[in-house]
């Protein structure tokens, strides 16, 4: 984690840009950082969000997106940072109505071959949540 | 009279403060435009985005004012000649007065009113909702992809509505020199083309690009001002929009000064 540059955020303290829909979301770090024409950063964002079964949503922003749409969104943002190290901030700040881990971890692992690494931060007292088979990751 | 001094220098160290504050940032600005390393996939979908937003979106309300404010202009200005016996002037008049200065000043105008303020709103929205943090946790720069678009756009969309808002009133006045001087086409393109000076054409398009590289800089840079509160929004646009109204009002005199040198 020493080179912040690959460090994916998601966190509420990054939300969406509300101007841009999701897919614009996604492919906003590989137009900017490699890049990349809108055209082929479209087709990029919308195959990873048909991974995650979000291509039926990919023209709406972030007001009107659920939370596990819009949670779903940021992580594919993170991923598309170059050798991605995404960095989960309190999940269950964004996922306020999720019981357990178990949603982000089926979410990640959809999409491992994206980042390289994964830390999540979260309170001691969610430590429940997580269970003890997702201890770490990477 | 302390206290009167002491306000007075206050305000004095605070509009120098501002000045200063706003000159930096246009630099800043300045040089970015120039930068080859500024422009990627990202910032030109932005710059189109706003092209359309501000040039195109706004066409059938501005063609509309055009034609209704341009008539009812020109109306006045051709009564005005004829009835001051000012007929040789005519075309001094078309050009120096209503399509260097008064074409420029309503369209700005207009622009101030529609973009600016929605410019200024955007910004201060982003912050309090912390995505200009989000662009920076990304690496993006806030210059380079919010701030130079819009403020390029407002350059671009300036000159080129500023020509149609010309185009109409000329077109206007064609109708009302036919009209009320009997002029055919040919004598009023001559009557133009005779009263078009190249330095006048420069100074007005130096005056377009100046007041759509402020009419966007300002409210950028106000919105940026804003706090993380939801009620610094209403503060920032309300500062962001007075200050563009005397950017306007200066870069209108500046110009005035350099077409009597």
């Amino acid at each position: 984690m020493r080179d912040r540059r690959n460090t994916g955020l998601v966190s509420s303290e990054a939300p969406l840009i509300s101007n841009l829909n999701i897919w614009e979301n996604v492919a906003l770090i590989k137009q900017y950082h490699q890049n990349m024409p809108e055209n082929q950063a479209k087709k990029l964002a919308l195959r990873h969000l048909e991974r995650l079964g979000l291509e039926n949503i990919a023209d709406i922003r972030d007001p009107d997106l659920k939370e596990k749409e819009v949670f779903c969104g940021m992580l594919l943002r993170a991923a598309m940072v170059v050798d991605a190290v995404i960095l989960i901030d309190r999940p269950f700040k964004l996922l306020p109505t999720v019981m357990d881990s178990t949603f982000i971890y089926n979410t990640l692992k959809k999409i491992d071959d994206l980042y390289k690494q994964c830390y999540i931060f979260d309170y001691i007292w969610n430590k429940n949540k997580y269970g003890t088979d997702y201890a770490e990751k990477g | 009279m302390t206290g009167i001094i002491e306000k007075t220098g206050a305000s004095a160290i605070y509009i120098t403060k501002s000045l200063f504050d706003t000159l930096y940032f246009a630099v800043k600005i300045i040089l970015k435009i120039f930068d080859r390393k500024t422009y990627n996939s990202a910032t030109i979908s932005v710059l189109i985005n706003q092209i359309y937003y501000t040039s195109v979106e706004i066409l059938p309300f501005f063609i509309c004012v055009s034609v209704i404010l341009g008539t009812l202009i020109m109306g006045v200005v051709f009564q005005a000649i004829k009835n001051l016996g000012l007929d040789q002037y005519l075309g001094n008049v078309l050009i120096g007065f209503v399509i260097t200065e008064l074409s420029p000043f309503v369209t700005v105008m207009l622009i101030a009113l529609r973009s600016s303020s929605a410019i200024n709103t955007e910004i201060a929205v982003m912050k309090v909702n912390k995505e200009i943090h989000t662009l920076k946790v990304f690496h993006i720069d806030e210059i380079d992809y919010l701030f130079l678009p819009r403020i390029a756009n407002g350059m671009i969309s300036l000159v080129l509505l500023n020509g149609l808002f010309s185009i109409v009133l000329l077109t206007s006045g064609f109708l009302f020199s036919n009209i009320i001087f009997g002029m055919d086409m040919n004598t009023y393109s001559n009557l133009l083309a005779d009263s078009v000076y190249f330095s006048d054409m420069a100074i007005l398009f130096l005056k377009c690009m100046t007041f759509g590289f402020f009419v966007t800089l300002i409210p950028v840079m106000y919105g940026r001002r804003a706090s993380y509160q939801l009620t610094s929004i209403p503060v920032s646009v309300l500062q962001g929009m007075i200050r563009v109204f005397l950017a306007i009002v200066i870069i209108e005199v500046l110009s005035l000064i350099a077409r009597s040198i």
